[in-house]
């Protein structure tokens, strides 16, 4: 008894001990030494402000110890390793340009390596780099508000990720923006890993998804990638309010489920995709509430993902709602009477309840035919394509319908706050297509009116 | 070949095409659809930027598919079977037979061309007011393959008109032509590869677009307008059968002159053993 006493008494003296003897190191470039040794020679705890200037030279931060930047300093590393490793707990780095990291892959050359737990990442700008920031065993980490920028030129193979998750629990990662990198964030072997408000454009997959459980999506967007996420053999995960879109490409998709169970996806947005969301041997997930808008095709199943649960989505103004890998998917498409709006619908609602009278099959004829055999595809927009999904309708002869929702909304589901779409609307560089010189274009149909107008009437006199 | 009387040919059928109302009446219609198919496109649009100008774009292509065949096959016979005085003075010129048919073929394509040009030009302004200038030029070749439809289409309504010589057989036989080839034939190459299996069903399938000059149109169309990737994995396939999204443009339409072509060299033949 006496002796906890004590010892608590030290350690709470050890404390101020510390705290008082904390010293704040003032850094400009131009000095004699280099970062380095201020660095070996501040005490852990110690704080060390740096102002704008050009650091050259990898860091290597094996004690707790504070990097605060001051006007955009740049860290210039020496083209091989990491430029920041962190191998001491609760580090802070803040306010760094970082660039020039070296380039092997294999030895997870990034702008920072962080290898301990506890510590913070908070708004740098990081270029020139293979991966971005790498985490490697490490728990407990804050990464926020930092740009990454990867290497435009190479491949996408040759490229590293922008953040990369490896063996590494309880991590969270707010307000990060990513481009020109293999995968926005790739994530390994991280259970309750928590991603809120990051933005991944111009990668392969916008998010790379390998055996990591309980982790939370908010509010993130994936877009202009080849795919925007690819989920593979993880449990438990929850997904809010992202958006997946303008993600293009001949196998390309806003997300891939592979091996995926019990996920919760609500309020998502997966708009403008080859395929909106592409299924396999993925089971036992729940989607409600999300937008699936203007994909080719909907939903892509393979037939061993079962008891996959739709209720209360928009499917609007997609090619294709549904196409099946297989005979059926035994998928549940209403909860408590409550199906999916579909803007394809053609049923009606005489008793009013919002709930369409007649079952919506989602898939026609010439849907079910690409299912058997997808170069069938090469027929779309064909007449005949819609004259034999008309035919079907008149004559039900055919009897190809397995997948009907039997609860269709009469009307889109309204959401609520969808923040990362408001946010897209403005960041998306999409919708920005040369507004400027559109008034200019009025002209044009006048000017050419006017040109066959002249031409018509020279015409009907010559002849007379 | 004397260019001259070709070209007087050409502008008197236009003319006549222009006076006889018929290129009014379709420009009317033509333009009334397609500009609100374009407009009506247009207003959803979304945050998902040029996702709508292809679907418009492909709105306008359902349209162009049904009606430009349909036209200058009905134009083309009413031209080619037309008044029999007049055809009998121009026959009796001394000019080729083949002259002839150049020049009433150039101005039965402009009078065509001339009303269907109002409409894309009204839905192109549309389209590019709503999508700013980045698809134009992709317009602008889907515009001209339209055009290269109603040439082909003008062609074959040559060739049915020296095949029948009377009009009402002629006309039947153009709208026998355009519910065959609009529909028909779409839906045979779909039967045909539920019969297949595997390797042969997908050479079937990427072959038979060959023999519909509306299917190459169409996928041609697509092609430019999307790159390709609407047509996701069936697209990959489509462009490694023909050897990349360049030789497989060329090759379509290398095939839509050959339709072109060929039925021309066909009726030429015909004509010239013909009593007129």
């Amino acid at each position: 008894m006496v002796m906890g006493r004590v010892s608590l008494l030290l350690s709470f003296c050890m404390l101020l001990h510390t705290v008082a003897l904390a010293n704040t190191y003032h850094v400009r470039s131009g000095n004699v030494e280099t970062l380095q040794t201020v660095i070996d020679r501040a005490q852990p705890g110690d704080t060390l402000l740096i102002y704008h200037g050009v650091y050259e030279g990898n860091l290597h931060l094996n004690k707790r110890i504070t990097l605060t930047g001051i006007q955009m300093p740049l860290i210039q590393g020496d083209g091989s390793g990491s430029v920041i490793t962190i191998s001491a707990d609760s580090c802070t780095v803040s306010g760094f340009r970082i660039d020039r990291s070296g380039s092997r892959l294999v030895e997870e050359n990034a702008g920072i390596l962080i290898k301990s737990n506890s510590n913070v990442i908070k708004e740098n700008e990081l270029t020139d780099i293979l991966f971005g920031v790498y985490l490697f065993h490490a728990e407990n980490n804050f990464v926020q508000g930092n740009r990454i920028t990867g290497r435009r030129q190479l491949e996408f193979g040759e490229r590293g990720s922008g953040i990369h998750i490896w063996n590494s629990q309880r991590n969270r990662f707010l307000d990060n923006v990513i481009a020109d990198v293999r995968d926005g964030f790739y994530i390994q072997n991280a259970h309750h890993t928590w991603i809120e408000n990051n933005e991944s454009f111009n990668t392969r997959y916008g998010l790379h998804y390998m055996y990591a459980d309980s982790n939370t999506f908010l509010s993130n967007r994936f877009y202009d990638n080849v795919a925007g996420a690819a989920i593979m053999y993880s449990r438990g995960i929850r997904m809010r309010h992202n958006v997946f879109s303008h993600n293009r490409g001949f196998s390309s998709f806003g997300i891939l489920f592979q091996d995926c169970h019990g996920l919760v996806a609500d309020s998502n947005v997966i708009a403008d995709n080859v395929v909106g969301m592409f299924f396999e041997a993925s089971t036992n997930n729940m989607f409600r509430h999300n937008i699936v808008a203007q994909n080719d095709i909907a939903l892509q199943m393979f037939q061993n993902s079962t008891n996959n649960t739709f209720t209360e989505n928009n499917f609007i103004a997609n090619l294709n709602p549904l196409a099946i890998v297989g005979k059926r998917t035994e998928s549940r498409w209403s909860v408590d009477g409550r199906g999916n709006y579909w803007s394809s619908y053609e049923g009606y609602d005489l008793d009013g309840n919002g709930i369409g009278d007649i079952p919506m099959k989602i898939q026609n004829v010439f849907q079910y035919l690409e299912g058997q055999n997808a170069n069938v595809r090469v027929y779309l927009y064909s007449p005949a394509s819609q004259a034999l999904a008309v035919a079907a309708k008149a004559f039900p002869i055919i009897n190809i319908n397995e997948e009907a929702d039997v609860r269709p909304l009469m009307r889109p589901f309204e959401l609520t706050a969808l923040p990362a779409v408001r946010a897209m609307k403005i960041n998306s560089r999409n919708t920005s297509a040369s507004s400027g010189n559109r008034h200019a274009w009025v002209a044009f149909p006048v000017v050419s009116l006017a040109v066959l107008g002249i031409l018509y009437r020279k015409l009907s006199r010559r002849a007379t | 070949m004397d260019y001259k009387a070709i070209y007087y040919i050409a502008r008197q059928e236009l003319v006549i095409n222009i006076r006889n109302k018929w290129t009014i009446i379709f420009a009317v219609v033509f333009g009334t659809l397609v500009t609100a198919i374009s407009y009506f496109g247009m207003m959803t649009e979304g945050f998902s930027g040029m996702q709508n100008f292809t679907r418009t774009s492909a709105s306008l292509l359902n349209l162009v598919l049904y009606i430009v065949p349909l036209v200058a096959l009905t134009m083309g016979t009413l031209s080619f079977t037309g008044d029999k005085g007049s055809t009998e003075l121009l026959f009796s010129q001394p000019l080729h037979r083949s002259e002839v048919v150049l020049g009433k073929l150039i101005g039965v394509f402009f009078s065509i061309a001339l009303s269907t040009l109002i409409g894309f030009t009204l839905a192109g302004s549309i389209v590019i007011a709503a999508n700013g200038i980045d698809g134009f030029t992709r317009y602008a070749s889907f515009v001209m393959l339209s055009l290269a439809l109603s040439l082909v289409f003008l062609s074959i309504a040559v060739l049915t008109s020296a095949l029948s010589q009377r009009k009402a057989k002629a006309f039947g036989f153009a709208l026998f032509l355009w519910f065959f080839f609009v529909l028909f034939y779409d839906l045979l190459a779909l039967g045909g590869t539920l019969l297949l299996k595997g390797k042969a069903a997908n050479t079937f399938l990427f072959l038979s677009l060959f023999g519909n000059p509306v299917d190459m149109v169409r996928v041609a169309t697509l092609i430019i307008l999307d790159n390709v990737t609407i047509f996701g994995a069936a697209g990959a396939a489509m462009l490694r059968f023909l050897g990349g999204q360049t030789a497989s443009l060329l090759l379509l339409v290398g095939g839509l002159f050959a339709w072109t072509t060929i039925p021309l060299l066909l009726s030429n033949i015909l004509m010239r053993r013909q009593d007129i």
